[in-house]
């Protein structure tokens, strides 16, 4: 398996008032640790699960790996996706199709390499997609009819033309925070 | 005041602070050093150094409070130097005091970058105080006071000259004594630079770098497995695969060779903790130091430093009786402690001895069961070791009184815990009255071990080969039905626990798969290969039945998350030679989870076979013996006992001599004709060696009993047979007597055999 980071998709043709779509500039090994654009703009890296897209701030992912394959660990949480070998050291996944209550995808996924607690942790998620910049103007928080699930992994949502880009926070979903969490509700 | 003020500053600052500690430490082991050589010159001079460096460079760098602290321990030390002060108790607790202070400065310095606002009066006056002591010492020539911030020491000539005193003198006998022996410097210069010698070939590295040349080696140790296991097929490749590997197991035991640093560092900070706690405790307390030169990984060195601390502190405290105590129960009111370092295969042993009173293990028992720790009934079954066992339990502290010092309850426990998260193991053993010895067990190698690759259910797992005792494989059967043959998976149940029978020993089962998915039965098929990996942990032994074995490999341990580390059964995970990630398997957690204990029956079949070593090593063992010029060997084993008769005892039955104990009828075997050689005297004594042949027993005549040695095999030349009837002994070829040779007495038989007809 390879650890060299994925091409972001280019821009794509109609870009509308709000948003816009910025390929990575440099060759990918690792993205841009960019902060803030502006006071009112905010850089996402969007990931792609099922139908569905979600966002994760920029400032968290230390890098991407792609077409992974997770080896499993017996009698791990069942958050847990498996571990990887990264970059001389083994890392501890997270299956996001898991937290959101999906059947889990066969074939390789991508890894959004996310700090943690203990150093890092890698986020499965079916593909990266682009990196989106978006406005705070656009963000909603988490609508109290979400369930109690979805409202511990959510992190509100910015409004997109004619979509919702649900936005995960990478603190909610480091494996030990998952694990203390679940001690904590069982 | 910060005297930074900029980068070349801070470089030159670190510098200072680096070489400072250092000078400080060394002054440290000479001021404990002194007190029990108070005259020794050389140590004198090197305190002197350690200050008169510090004190040069502060001017330089700008560090005005510690210049004037380190110029009045100076004054103190340039009249220890010169032979005006006589070093005693108080002078040196003045100067571990102003090498404390020092060292709080420069702590602050590195902190900080400022020196801090202490006040210092009181050491300094106390320091002077020192200087001016009321016992009758020759007057001290007040020498002239440094001048400038020269790091050279001063030339005889300058301190002889007395000058005007500029610190007070109290009114004491007006005798001018004369100078201290001025040549006492002058040696000192030489060894000063034979030492700058000795340090012109190390090098003082980051230890960030080595960790990272560490890292890097380890990742060079996967890829080779990946090179080699990629190149295997490649003929071509075999010899530079080969050279590969060589390279790099080179290259890492170099890097790990610069990482290992001597047991004398930590032992080093010792003889200081004992005086100053000896002190506080009023103990006395002698402390002897074996195995300095041990030599240690330097993180792992770092990791017991503060375990072994708390167990000397322990030992003070708890273990060594005040000196009044000692003398009523017959000891020396010196105690001792006794810290020693040891390589032992692939581990370094660091024991901590005292022979102060021991544990009390009813006392411990008593407590652990007031604390709720255990249950009276499970108290009542442990073993006495068992018990010593219960004070590593977190908050465990007989001491009725929690002391500054120790007692609080929290010290083994940590001692433990810091211990095993490094990969050791503490023991402890305690003689009631006698002492107490804790031995910390500590592994030599971090990070690569050799591993056996086994595989369950498609998985790979690494086991490390450290735990691995042995391997069965148990074929499949060739119809698919078990049979009661040795060579199937015959497994025996007690109370629901599979068993394996192993030469005879039963051998507690688990089964990797239904480990490691709990629901699933476990699969004991018989339609396929089986594996036992035989494991040991710590007296624990268990076979572990997997599907499949790899090869054995060296592998880089890499950690886990916390989160998988929680599981209990995985220690580490790696990166295998054909780039699969593997979990490292954990025999000591996988034993307890599987409730494996040191069961009683292996504890007695261990004893047995040690029995049975001991056994056959005596087998091995002849006594020695001359007969009329003529040396044998009989069996040790079979030599009962060794009879000195005078000749007169020795009864004939026909033509054969025997001896009569009590109605019991010995055959003498006599073919060296020692009888012969004594006859006619009745009173000449004869030595017969009784041994057991089989269910009977024969004596051997002998002249003399010359030794026990042990026997060499001897083989006819160019064969591997061995030649029987012969051992050698002390270098020579030597016959062995064949007690099976000499013929049973005709008489006995017919004797038996009426006294059986007579029942």
């Amino acid at each position: 398996m390879s650890s060299i980071a994925t091409e972001v998709a280019p821009r794509t043709t109609t870009t509308p008032e709000s948003i816009s779509q910025t390929p990575l500039r440099a060759p990918a090994r690792r993205l841009r640790k960019g902060t803030e654009v502006s006071a009112s703009l905010v850089e996402v890296c969007s990931v792609r699960l099922g139908e569905n897209l979600y966002g994760v701030p920029i400032t968290h992912i230390l890098e991407i790996v792609g077409a992974a394959r997770p080896q499993p660990v017996p009698l791990a949480p069942p958050f847990v996706g498996g571990l990887v070998s990264y970059r001389g050291d083994v890392l501890t996944t997270v299956s996001l199709r898991h937290l959101l209550g999906m059947e889990p995808k066969p074939g390789s996924q991508d890894i959004l390499v996310l700090e943690s607690v203990e150093g890092c942790y890698g986020l499965l998620v079916d593909s990266v997609s682009e990196v989106l910049t978006v406005s705070s103007a656009d963000f909603e928080s988490n609508p109290s009819i979400l369930d109690q699930r979805r409202k511990a992994l959510f992190a509100g949502a910015y409004k997109l033309k004619g979509s919702l880009l649900v936005m995960l926070d990478p603190e909610r979903l480091d494996p030990i925070h998952l694990s203390a969490s679940q001690a904590a509700s069982s | 005041m910060n005297p930074l003020n900029g980068s070349k500053m801070d470089e030159l600052t670190r510098e200072f602070l680096i070489e400072s500690q250092e000078g400080l430490d060394r002054m440290e082991r000479c001021l404990t050093d002194l007190e029990t050589n108070p005259q020794d010159t050389a140590l004198l001079a090197e305190i002197f150094r350690s200050v008169h460096t510090i004190k040069g460079t502060t001017g330089f760098l700008g560090f005005k409070r510690l210049e004037k602290v380190a110029h009045a321990g100076e004054n103190l030390l340039g009249l220890l130097r010169d032979g005006k002060l006589t070093a005693n108790r108080q002078i040196i607790t003045g100067l571990l005091q102003l090498l404390d202070r020092l060292r709080l400065i420069l702590k602050c310095i590195e902190t900080e970058e400022s020196e801090g606002d202490g006040d210092d009066q009181t050491l300094i006056a106390r320091l002077a105080e020192l200087q001016a002591p009321a016992a009758p010492q020759p007057q001290p020539a007040r020498a002239e006071p440094r001048t400038g911030a020269s790091a050279s020491a001063s030339t005889p000539s300058s301190i002889a000259a007395p000058e005007s005193q500029a610190i007070p003198q109290p009114a004491g006998s007006a005798a001018s004594a004369q100078p201290a022996p001025q040549t006492s410097l002058e040696p000192e210069l030489d060894p000063a630079r034979t030492r700058s010698t000795a340090a012109e070939s190390t090098l003082r590295v980051d230890v960030t770098l080595l960790n990272r040349m560490m890292n890097l080696v380890g990742e060079l140790v996967l890829t080779r497995n990946q090179v080699l296991q990629a190149t295997a097929a490649d003929p071509k490749m075999t010899l530079l695969s080969r050279r590969l590997d060589m390279v790099t197991a080179d290259l890492r035991e170099s890097v790990m060779k610069a990482r290992m640093q001597p047991v004398s560092n930590i032992f080093s900070k010792m003889p200081r903790i004992v005086r100053d706690l000896s002190q506080t405790l009023g103990r006395i307390v002698r402390l002897q130091v074996e195995g300095q030169e041990t030599e240690l990984d330097k993180s792992l060195l770092e990791a017991i430093k503060d375990p072994l601390t708390h167990a000397v502190r322990n030992s003070l405290d708890h273990g060594i009786e005040p000196p009044a105590v000692r003398q009523a129960a017959g000891k020396a009111p010196e105690g001792t402690l006794k810290l020693r370092a040891s390589h032992e295969g692939s581990h370094v042993i660091i024991e901590v001895t005292d022979d102060g009173a021991g544990i009390d293990v009813e006392k411990i028992r008593a407590k652990a069961i007031e604390r709720g720790m255990i249950t009276v009934e499970r108290a009542a079954h442990l073993s006495e070791r068992e018990i010593l066992q219960l004070i590593f339990l977190p908050g465990f502290s007989t001491a009725a009184a929690v002391t500054n010092v120790s007692g609080r309850g929290v010290g083994m426990d940590v001692v433990r815990t810091n211990v095993e998260r490094i990969g050791g193991k503490v023991e402890i053993d305690s003689q009631p009255g006698r002492g107490t010895t804790l031995r910390l067990r500590i592994p030599l190698t971090l990070a690569i071990i050799p591993a056996l690759i086994v595989r369950s259910r498609t998985q790979s797992f690494a086991l490390p080969q450290g735990s691995l005792f042995e391997l069965v494989h148990i074929p499949r059967s060739e119809d698919g039905v078990p049979d009661s043959s040795e060579s199937r998976l015959t497994i025996e149940w007690m109370e629901g626990a599979p068993l394996y029978r192993l030469r005879g020993k039963l051998l507690p089962l688990v089964f990797l798969d239904r480990l490691l998915s709990p629901g699933v039965d476990a699969s004991v098929a018989n339609d396929r290969d089986n594996f036992i990996a035989v494991l040991d942990a710590d007296g624990r032994r268990f076979g572990l039945v997997v599907d499949g074995l790899a090869d054995p490999e060296e592998i880089v341990v890499k950690p886990l998350s916390s989160v998988l580390k929680d599981i209990g059964i995985f220690s580490g995970a790696t990166v295998l030679g054909n780039a699969d990630l593997a979990l490292i398997l954990d025999p000591g957690s996988i034993a307890l989870k599987a409730g494996i204990d040191i069961s009683k029956e292996d504890k007695n079949a261990l004893e047995a076979a040690e029995a049975e070593e001991e056994f056959d090593a005596m087998r091995n063992q002849f006594l020695l013996v001359e007969a009329a010029g003529r040396r044998a060997a009989v069996h040790l084993a079979d030599v009962l006992r060794i009879e000195n008769v005078p000749l007169s005892r020795v009864e004939y039955i026909g033509y054969r001599p025997v001896l009569n104990f009590e109605g019991q009828l010995l055959p003498i075997e006599d073919s060296g004709g020692v009888l012969a050689a004594v006859e006619g005297n009745p009173e000449a004594k004869i030595i017969v060696v009784v041994c057991r042949d089989g269910q009977r027993q024969v004596g051997i005549a002998v002249s003399q009993v010359l030794d026990v040695a042990a026997g060499g095999d001897l083989f006819e030349a160019g064969t591997t047979v061995r030649t029987v009837g012969v051992t050698l002994l002390k270098e020579r070829v030597t016959g062995m007597v064949d007690l099976s040779g000499v013929s049973p007495l005709p008489a006995e038989e017919s004797a038996t055999a009426e006294f059986s007809h007579a029942e």
